[in-house]
């Protein structure tokens, strides 16, 4: 069954389009959601949760209606909202087990799920203190964990690395990933952080202007491509001109040359030319597509100007 | 430019010869007992610097004592030679985007950069405006309500307010936050067109592979000192304690890994299911040797990869130590 389903779904608020006949269907895994700011991409999580309803069209969420069937699908949803939403006079412990009755458990479960999911976001000592006194990773965390307490088969993250430094960022990306994998729950991940989608995520789902833009695989958009960069500390030119004096298709870029794999002859050609010439070796890697090459392509495309 | 090592921290200090736009010389800052800023030094001329440092390190800190907000509790700050504590004039050749959005949302962005040519004294406040908002491509929403814009708008419409008196010295606190990545991009190449007009600029955020697209110099703070600044590849060079790791993937790993041993600037090699990780303190010398040697051992080579010369290793070696 599609996670998410949407057809010609459709949000008007007054003149503004935020979502215009948006047709898609996603398969569960780790799902980065990008697009410009005023794209739809917080319309489109706000349908999903069934917090607002569309002009036109219809969005599900694993088979569910978001209109009809909006209480069932909280049952399955969990999420974590971008802005600060923590009320700073509780404890984590406290404001999560609240979350988690308010979700229908009964008191004891409640109590448990707590304590494993504050566990596995990391939060330890620190649970008893009040959320106010906490640090952005922290509370990044606690969001996190109330998102996670109900045992959700979907988590929608909404810029979950805001405001973390480049530490708390590897733990909350880490974090992300493990509960996509090790407990096979499908997440979707807002971000405008590319490189950061790159790393954690195995679906791209891309919208602007209202509209798809892009929906793949990751690796659809990172695959290999037949050109070999050599990046070398100097002498960039001189290689440059030893490959194509051998018959090779190169040209310089700056510390790098770029070569066409034409066979894997190449290889040799390439570590040949640079032992002859003696050049200090920095690396040697094929090239790969890259998602930002989907934002710079087409920056003259309409919507661009937002 | 000459670099240096502070054994306290594993710091190291790039100077430049001319007289400096910024200068910091042992400069504290304290709140109470707690210190945001503990005996930082070092200048900076023109061009883009990256401010990095966890949470809590005191980079706000040092950004509002350059910014003139906050007087250093001890040692001293120059701008342009000038200290900037309540000296407006100094404030004619700053600009400042702070990190909290402090802009009012009933005003229109044209207004507001408008207002802020008017507090710097220009002579064309809406010939100056308009050039401002141009550079950071808002001319089509600058009659909408800041209120209105998105989060990326609002912080685009930031650094028009703080470019529109055409200043020598850019302060900016998380610059791209909430931007999208289209907006990211055209931020990053503006701050790249910005220093090459010889501004000086200070800017400060989380996302090293961004910083480390605008340009190679930085400043670390880890605790509120200083724990390094210069170049980050100067920065790395000079780590002795920590050995240099490249990742190989080559046609017969093993015959490699046998000729590689047998030189003396590799120290370790270890056969991995993924490749070949060899460890060197000569970087230097490895990366003259390894073509010639996998030609001689008969090997091709298909990948070689610094694994730990980026800046988030650079980084995590700085903070994580």
């Amino acid at each position: 069954m599609a996670l998410i389903e949407a057809s010609g779904l459709t949000k008007h608020y007054g003149p503004v389009k935020a979502l215009e006949k948006l047709d898609l269907a996603v398969e569960p895994g780790i799902i980065g959601l990008v697009g410009a700011n005023g794209a739809g991409k917080s319309t489109l999580l706000k349908i999903l949760l069934g917090l607002v309803a569309p002009t036109s069209g219809t969005a599900s969420v694993l088979g569910m209606d978001s209109v009809r069937e909006t209480r069932a699908i909280r049952q399955i949803v969990g999420y974590m909202p971008e802005h600060d939403c923590l009320p700073p006079d509780v404890g984590a412990t406290e404001f999560v087990t609240h979350m988690a009755r308010i979700s229908g458990l009964p008191r004891s479960a409640a109590r448990e799920r707590t304590a494993e999911v504050l566990r596995h976001v990391g939060l330890y000592e620190e649970r008893y203190r009040q959320i106010g006194g906490y640090s952005t990773g922290m509370k990044q965390r606690v969001k996190l964990a109330q998102a996670l307490v109900h045992d959700p088969k979907l988590l929608l993250l909404d810029e979950p690395t805001n405001g973390l430094d480049p530490a708390g960022r590897d733990e909350m990306l880490d974090l992300i990933k493990r509960t996509g994998t090790e407990f096979g729950i499908a997440v979707v991940v807002a971000s405008h952080l590319l490189g950061e989608i790159e790393q954690v995520c195995t679906y791209l789902l891309a919208i602007d202007s209202g509209r798809l833009l892009q929906a793949a695989p990751i690796s659809h958009f990172t695959r290999r491509v037949p050109v070999l960069a050599v990046e070398v500390e100097e002498g960039a030119d001189r290689l440059a001109a030893a490959l194509v004096a051998k018959g090779a298709r190169a040209r310089q870029d700056g510390a790098r040359v770029l070569v066409a794999i034409e066979s894997d002859a190449l290889y040799d050609v390439v570590r040949d030319a640079v032992a002859d010439l003696a050049v200090p070796l920095v690396r040697i890697r094929q090239e790969r597509g890259r998602l930002e090459d989907l934002f710079r392509d087409d920056a003259a495309a309409p919507g661009s100007a937002q | 430019m000459t670099a240096q090592v502070d054994p306290e921290v594993n710091g190291l200090q790039v100077r430049s010869e001319v007289a400096p736009a910024i200068e910091l010389v042992h400069a504290a800052r304290w709140y109470g007992n707690v210190v945001a800023v503990n005996d930082v030094s070092f200048s900076l001329g023109a061009g883009v610097t990256g401010l990095l440092g966890p949470n809590g390190a005191g980079k706000t800190t040092l950004l509002h004592m350059l910014a003139g907000f906050l007087a250093p509790s001890a040692g001293s700050v120059h701008i342009l030679g000038r200290s900037p504590h309540r000296d407006p004039s100094v404030y004619r050749q700053i600009g400042l985007v702070p990190e909290r959005e402090a802009v009012y949302p009933f005003l229109t962005g044209r207004d507001y950069v408008k207002f802020n040519a008017r507090l710097q004294g220009l002579r064309d406040p809406d010939g100056a405006a308009r050039a401002a908002i141009a550079r950071v491509g808002l001319e089509d929403s600058m009659d909408r309500q800041i209120g209105t814009y998105s989060k990326g708008m609002r912080q685009r419409v930031k650094v028009a307010g703080s470019l529109v008196h055409d200043p020598q010295v850019l302060l900016l606190d998380e610059p791209f936050n909430g931007m999208d990545p289209r907006q990211r991009i055209a931020m990053m190449d503006l701050l790249g067109v910005l220093a090459d007009e010889g501004r000086t600029i200070l800017f400060s955020s989380h996302i090293l592979e961004e910083v480390e697209r605008v340009g190679t110099e930085i400043l670390v703070v880890v605790a509120g000192r200083l724990a390094a600044s210069g170049d980050f590849r100067a920065i790395r060079a000079l780590m002795t304690d920590r050995p240099h790791n490249i990742s190989i993937r080559s046609s017969d790993d093993r015959r490699l890994a046998t000729t590689l041993m047998a030189d003396p600037a590799v120290f370790a090699v270890e056969l991995t299911p993924a490749g070949l990780c060899v460890q060197t303190a000569q970087l230097g010398a490895f990366r003259r040797l390894i073509a010639g040697a996998s030609r001689a051992a008969g090997v091709r080579l298909l990948e070689v990869t610094p694994a730990d010369e980026s800046l988030e290793s650079v980084f995590d070696y700085l903070v994580r130590r």
